[in-house]
């Protein structure tokens, strides 16, 4: 454990920070948020944690002037304000780091902290920027490199420019939206420690995010959303995983491992069902993402792929379902070497792509709900025979995709995209599971899902390996793979670091795998 | 607090409300252009009176209507093909006018009788439509030109070109600046109104059917709709790009093969009334919609034909180009709106 920086101990009968009464936000038909509140004292993390639509973000939007609520009031410092724009929310020191950060990727880190800042002097030249930024980073203790392109940065880095630049602009209330989903568990302790010592100079930091372990490891208190409303507010101490998803989800949920197969379950087939030997394949910029890959996958196992995003996922799930053609290297799928990269025969040969951005590339999001279901069996002589598209056909089947997903749909002609990101996940991997009779790559099938969400999910991805297909699972939750894997992979930088049995996994080994290291070198 | 009104945006407009505000800005152009044309000393109402009066209360006036809206529909067809697939046709115009002179190769120059020389024009403005969007269609599919552009100059040599050879080469004595009578012409039906409706609306239909209710149309709403799920789904993205872009061009040749074997008789500069401008404007009024061009085309023909009666009482072309772009205009913030419900907030 890191050391604690001393507590700060705020004067009693000081006011909170900020103070939330009774906020009530409607959209049409959704109860956003109705009677919350909040209570941020000075020098406390507390945590917001809710599923997804429970109303964080809306809370946040609040607070930091983007929306206006329907009733209730904002209280700073023990004035009622009234944040009609964000800048209003800044001046009152309220400062967010959105979970995508808002950063000109061509500009250095100086000219990103200066940018829109009343501050900013009006004759800058960049060393006169740089000298700022570094004493900036120096007093907010926050290591950056003043100098360099933000493109050039990696995600911690680029969040600890978000951060300061929140900082900079004498922000009291640092909120914090998902702040670990980019990093490494080493940046993400580091951020731990940064953020307690910027509490403990009186300061406040909400911490909004969907990590039971994680919310324990670093809130003093946690309040819990759900539906909109809030549920209670508890000290982190007098709090335990299973307590806190119970709380969000309103039932107990089981956090359990569930590599256990049920007794009909398909036989581990002896010979692999998909196999990478050693493939290289180029990025989309040319340049070489995935070197010599080798893994198998056979019928009735799970293999999961750990390390942090954007290591060569996106290229190794595309080359697995023949998006993306190879530059060395053979893919075989039941033993027999493929020669082209070709989406639609890897799709007909079984194989089903829960793909990562599914609003990208999953779906289409301006078509309607039936043609997005139908887009991987559309040729079937049901839906098309003879070429003719028989629309009544395609919203059948649509209508079975929605029910095995349990997802309810009004009407089937409306855009996809006004349906909830948890849903249409669930759309697509239901519509992928019903072709993936040999193999399935699902690419962090869980990424924007709550709690219950993703137990379903990993539920689905359970029954069709007892139904005798082999998964590759792509996912940056290492308690997710280790609860469903067999095997785990460890990509980094376009390699695969190792490839550990679950039985004999070692959660440090893994972490060491991910950031490069491979475990001969650590031994030394 | 206070009761106030505010706008929350929905994520859908019901039909009823988007068509109200389509019909609301239509109406808020008409009056805006009255008012205006008022500050110019004529009387808008009495000028209303005569276009209706002009339009529809003579069969005359009615066969113009009729003449102006077969091009449009099929100008405007072609660019809501296009944009199907996600591309923006600016070069309708251009491969009117291409379509035009392919015809009248055939009209001008093989002899036969006209029941054989009007289906080889009907192919040869198909083909010279497409030839025309050849190009501009390889570079977008092959290299990522943006095709807004290479279309747009293509219209340029395609009208120029018929200026060159109508005025040159193919000049007829008689006439000025134009080519001699086409040996074939498309028979009337009604009055001055030939066959080339009936064929416009039917390719219409047709095309409004194939997006509907075939394989191939659905593959190429998802390519348009979103390329990178189409490729995950194993489309052919590129081939579909190219046929449909392909298909558009040919469209667009077709009208302007229509326009001479059924209406000018001639080949001539200026055959095309912008036509294939006015067929962006039809595309987005319809939203792309393939049965929806016929009653936008319907509107626009109105509008164009009321811009040539105006200019009988002395008004200029420019004073119907304002009026459309005010609709145009209008339209873009009523569809916007119509996403809109004013609530009232509660104290």
């Amino acid at each position: 454990m890191t050391e604690h920086p001393p507590r700060f101990k705020a004067p009693s009968g000081a006011p909170p920070l900020v103070q939330l009464r009774g906020i009530s936000k409607y959209f049409p038909g959704v109860i956003a948020n109705e009677a919350v509140d909040l209570d941020v004292m000075p020098g406390e993390i507390h945590a917001l944690l809710g599923e997804n639509g429970a109303g964080k973000s809306t809370l946040m939007n609040i607070l930091t002037g983007i929306y206006q609520p329907d009733a209730g009031e904002v209280i700073i410092d023990g004035y009622a304000k009234q944040f009609a724009t964000p800048p209003q929310a800044i001046a009152a020191g309220i400062g967010m780091v959105h979970q995508h950060f808002k950063l000109v990727q061509a500009f250095t880190v100086a000219e990103n902290i200066h940018l829109g800042w009343s501050e900013t002097p009006r004759r800058a030249s960049a060393p006169v920027l740089e000298a700022r930024t570094a004493a900036l980073a120096a007093r907010f203790n926050l290591q950056t490199r003043p100098g360099a392109r933000v493109s050039d940065l990696s995600t911690g880095e680029q969040q600890r420019v978000e951060i300061l630049r929140v900082l900079a602009r004498q922000a009291r209330i640092l909120i914090l939206d998902e702040p670990t989903a980019v990093l490494t568990p080493a940046e993400a302790r580091e951020l731990f420690r940064a953020l307690r010592d910027f509490v403990a100079g009186g300061n406040a930091v909400i911490f909004i995010s969907h990590k039971l372990d994680e919310v324990l490891e670093i809130s003093d208190r946690i309040t819990i959303l759900r539906g909109g409303r809030k549920v209670a507010t508890e000290n982190a101490a007098d709090c335990n995983p299973r307590m806190l998803a119970r709380l969000m989800v309103g039932r107990d949920i089981v956090l359990a491992d569930m590599r256990q197969r049920s007794p009909n379950a398909a036989p581990l087939s002896p010979n692999p069902v998909l196999s990478l030997e050693q493939v290289s394949a180029a990025g989309d910029n040319g340049s070489e993402a995935l070197h010599g890959i080798s893994l198998d996958v056979r019928a009735g196992e799970i293999v999961g792929i750990a390390g942090v995003a954007g290591n060569g996922q996106r290229e190794l799930s595309q080359v697995l379902t023949g998006m993306r053609p190879v530059t060395s290297g053979r893919i075989r799928i039941d033993g027999r070497p493929v020669d082209k990269a070709n989406a639609a025969a890897f799709a007909d040969s079984g194989i089903g792509h829960i793909p990562e951005d599914r609003l990208h590339s999953g779906l289409a999001p301006a078509l309607s709900i039936t043609a997005n279901a139908v887009m991987r069996e559309y040729k079937t002589s049901a839906l098309s025979a003879g070429g003719i598209y028989r629309p009544n056909a395609a919203t059948a089947l649509a209508k079975d995709i929605a029910a095995a997903a349990e997802v309810a749909i009004p009407d089937f002609g409306m855009p996809v995209r006004n349906l909830s990101g948890g849903n249409q996940q669930r759309l697509v991997a239901r519509r992928e599971m019903r072709i993936a009779n040999k193999v399935l790559i699902a690419a962090y099938p869980s990424r924007g899902l709550d709690v219950g969400a993703i137990n379903t999910m990993l539920r689905y991805i359970v029954e069709l390996r007892d139904a005798g297909a082999g998964i590759i699972l792509i996912s940056e939750e290492l308690e997710e793979l280790l609860n469903v894997s067999d095997r785990i992979a460890v990509l980094y930088e376009g390699k695969i670091m190792g490839i550990v049995e679950n039985d004999q996994v070692d959660l440090d080994e893994i972490g060491l795998l991910m950031g490069g290291r491979t475990l001969s070198r650590e031994a030394a | 607090m206070s009761a106030a009104w505010r706008f929350q945006r929905l994520p859908s407009a019901s039909p009823v409300i988007a068509f109200s505000a389509r019909a609301a800005a239509i109406l808020l152009a008409l009056v805006i252009a009255g008012g205006v044309l008022s500050l110019t000393g004529a009387s808008p109402l009495k000028l209303g009176q005569q276009v209706l009066g002009a339009s529809f209360g003579s069969s005359f006036g009615f066969e113009d209507l009729g003449l102006l809206f077969i091009p449009l529909i099929l100008t405007g067809l072609s660019v809501a093909v296009a944009q199907q697939i996600g591309a923006w046709n600016i070069g309708a115009e251009g491969q009117f006018y291409a379509g035009a002179f392919a015809a009248a190769v055939v009209g001008l120059f093989v002899p036969g009788p006209p029941m054989l020389i009007l289906p080889m024009m009907f192919v040869a403005g198909l083909l010279g439509g497409a030839v025309w969007i050849l190009v501009p269609t390889l570079a977008r599919a092959y290299a990522g030109v943006s095709e807004l552009i290479t279309t747009l100059l293509m219209n340029f040599v395609a009208i120029l070109l018929v200026y060159y050879v109508s005025t040159n080469a193919w000049r007829d004595r008689t006439a000025n600046s134009a080519t001699r009578r086409l040996s074939a012409e498309i028979p009337e039906f009604w009055g001055s109104v030939h066959w080339g409706l009936p064929v416009a609306i039917v390719v219409a239909l047709l095309i409004a059917a194939l997006l509907s209710f075939s394989r191939w149309g659905y593959e190429v709403r998802m390519v348009g709709s979103n390329p990178a799920a189409a490729h995950y789904a194993g489309m052919p993205v590129r081939r579909h790009l190219i046929t449909v872009m392909l298909l558009s061009g040919a469209i667009a040749g077709l009208a302007g093969m229509l326009e001479i074997a059924g209406t000018v008789h001639r080949l001539q500069g200026g055959i095309s009334n912008n036509y294939g401008y006015l067929g962006i404007m039809v595309a987005v009024l319809a939203r792309n919609s393939a049965i929806g061009v016929i009653f936008s085309a319907a509107l626009m023909a109105f509008i164009l034909n009321s811009g040539i009666i105006l200019q009988t009482q002395g008004l200029t072309t420019s004073a119907v180009l304002a009026i459309t772009g005010l609709i145009l205009f209008l339209t873009a913030i009523g569809d916007e709106l119509a996403h809109y419900r004013i609530a009232r907030d509660k104290a």
